[in-house]
């Protein structure tokens, strides 16, 4: 008896936390979405309703969409290609390989500072710019920072995304690495079949979930679009903070609804990952 | 791929500038004023933004004790919780695995903000709301899964047989932990603290909405200035928090590691 209930026994700190602050706030959020806040209200779908018949909502989920799907893709492509190079540096120069762990230690909000400095219309690049006679005045320099594209905000994530998606293929990439390109090599594979039928295989699903992390991340963090974005349209999690905080109970609710709606979104697409995952895991017959 | 040697060095230097610049620009123009078209840096040393800095008015000792105390004690929390919790994960079978799985890690994909939002109501009601231990709380759940991770790396690792042969030899349920256990998950527990401390210390959202203002971390006095377009005082809070954490990560990293190599002298 005490063997089988032993690891509920161990797990029961951390899942209590978990439900606690976590499971019950989500259930708390959901009832306050629904305009119950005590026991005599009753349930209602009004401000879900309200909150999606609005095109101001509409807007925002395809801004938030796009600057997901658009950084993801970046910083998915450019990490593959990153954690080659980490492969080589890591014995060739340890200290550019130390280097490259830098963007990981440090928050968004650094490299959103950063960003602004470089792409403001009166910013660094605007500068070199000018002394190569492309522009003659600040004006004339595109607007790459709180522009209604969110460029600024995607290359904030692909600065820092990038790095991560490196060092999340680097192990992955250093177990490959020898022993079995030697053993490709003697079936009479030449590098390419070796990219082909090995490498990308066994790297795809690590790759598609670092990807998926980096998507949901973006999707539903607030801090960079909240520094870098403009006031229409706003990033979703902008959008429910503004919401949140004007004070109004109404809009309190519909805050709450927009956060919810969000959540279900990454929840939605964390699920399909998952199955994904684990379907070309058992497909391929490869265990990492 | 990178066959030559040429294009091999010219990547390498290209990721060095590209990682090195932004440090590089942010010192520049923390100690230095006057970035008028079209000079491409700063012209005229100022420490200025410095002296502002040290002078007790911009609140920066408040925000770095508040920062430090809250994402140290929310790491020790989730430490005391993820070691017994990662044991179970990676050491048993049983039924629902998965779903406490599901369950420990959903904060990586769910976003703690919407919990935190929905949680406020009853962190006002028992009065946690503007205070440093309500912060401390609301920090535990996105930091959670990133020492859980490493740690349940590490267990899975640990093989079962190494504690049976050290039971055989006579040792206590604690003398196996410190002697057999611990050093095998100390690399897990260091990447696990590191990440936890990284997480807890640039979270803006979460202590704004718990703390309400009344609590100011790093982030919180760094913010306006980045809204603001304030360069100045933007690098120069950058090159404060940078330093800080980075600080922080390599006192823990030699501590860790000095007990780590004692660790190893211990005949065993």
């Amino acid at each position: 008896m005490w063997q089988n209930s032993k690891p509920y026994l161990f797990l029961l700190p951390a899942i209590t936390m978990i439900f606690v602050l976590f499971v019950m706030g989500l259930g708390e959020g959901i009832s306050q979405s629904l305009g119950v806040y005590s026991s005599t209200d009753k349930l209602h779908f009004a401000y879900y309703v309200q909150l999606w018949s609005d095109p101001n909502t509409w807007s925002s989920l395809k801004f938030t969409f796009k600057i997901a799907f658009l950084s993801t893709l970046s910083s998915g492509i450019l990490g593959l290609i990153l954690s080659v190079v980490l492969l080589r540096t890591s014995d060739q120069t340890p200290l550019l390989f130390k280097t490259l762990q830098l963007p990981l230690l440090l928050p968004h909000f650094i490299g959103a500072y950063f960003i602004v400095l470089l792409c403001m219309q009166s910013g660094f690049l605007a500068r070199i710019a000018y002394l190569l006679g492309f522009i003659s005045d600040p004006s004339q320099f595109p607007i790459l920072v709180n522009d209604h594209w969110g460029l600024g905000i995607i290359l904030t994530y692909i600065w820092k995304e990038t790095p991560f998606i490196a060092w999340m293929l680097y192990p992955v990439l250093k177990r490959i690495q020898n022993t079995w390109w030697d053993a490709a090599r003697l079936s009479g594979a030449n590098r390419f079949q070796y990219m082909r039928e090995i490498v990308l295989p066994l790297v795809f699903p690590t790759w598609l979930t670092s990807c998926f992390i980096v998507f949901a991340f973006t999707f539903s963090a607030f801090e960079i679009p909240y520094l870098l974005g403009v006031s229409y349209p706003q990033a979703l999690p902008v959008l429910s903070y503004e919401l949140f905080t004007s004070g109004d109970w109404e809009k309190r609710s519909l805050a709450l609804a927009l956060s919810l709606s969000i959540a279900f979104i990454t929840g939605i697409l964390g699920f399909f990952t998952y199955i994904l995952g684990k379907r070309i895991r058992t497909q391929k017959g490869v265990g990492w | 791929m990178f066959k030559s040697h040429k294009s091999w060095a010219l990547l390498q230097l290209f990721l060095f500038i590209i990682i090195l610049f932004p440090f590089i620009m942010m010192l520049l123009f923390s100690f230095f004023t006057g970035w008028s078209w079209p000079h491409l840096f700063p012209q005229t040393l100022n420490v200025s933004a410095w002296s502002y800095l040290f002078s007790g008015n911009a609140g920066v000792q408040e925000a770095i004790t508040n920062s430090l105390v809250i994402a140290f004690s929310a790491t020790a929390v989730n430490l005391l919780l993820a070691l017994p919790a990662a044991h179970a994960l990676a050491q048993h079978t049983f039924a629902g695995k998965k779903i406490v799985e599901a369950l420990l890690f959903a904060p990586l994909i769910i976003p703690p903000f919407v919990a935190m939002m929905g949680l406020q109501i009853t962190l006002i009601q028992w009065n946690l709301t503007d205070t440093r231990l309500g912060v401390t709380i609301a920090h535990l759940v996105p930091t959670f899964p990133y020492l859980l991770r490493p740690l349940y790396t590490s267990f899975t690792t640990l093989a079962s047989e190494w504690n049976a042969q050290a039971r055989l030899l006579g040792a206590s349920r604690l003398q196996r932990f410190w002697y057999v256990s611990l050093p095998h998950l100390m690399p897990g527990i260091l990447a696990g603290v590191m990440l936890s401390l990284l997480v807890s210390f640039s979270q803006y959202l979460i202590t704004l909405l718990i703390g309400g203002g009344a609590i100011k971390t790093l982030p919180l006095i760094l913010f306006p200035y980045i809204t603001s377009g304030d360069l100045r005082m933007g690098a120069t809070f950058s090159i404060l928090f940078t330093a800080v954490t980075l600080s922080i990560l390599f006192i823990v990293e030699w501590c860790l590691k000095r007990f780590y190599k004692h660790r190893h002298t211990v005949p065993m």
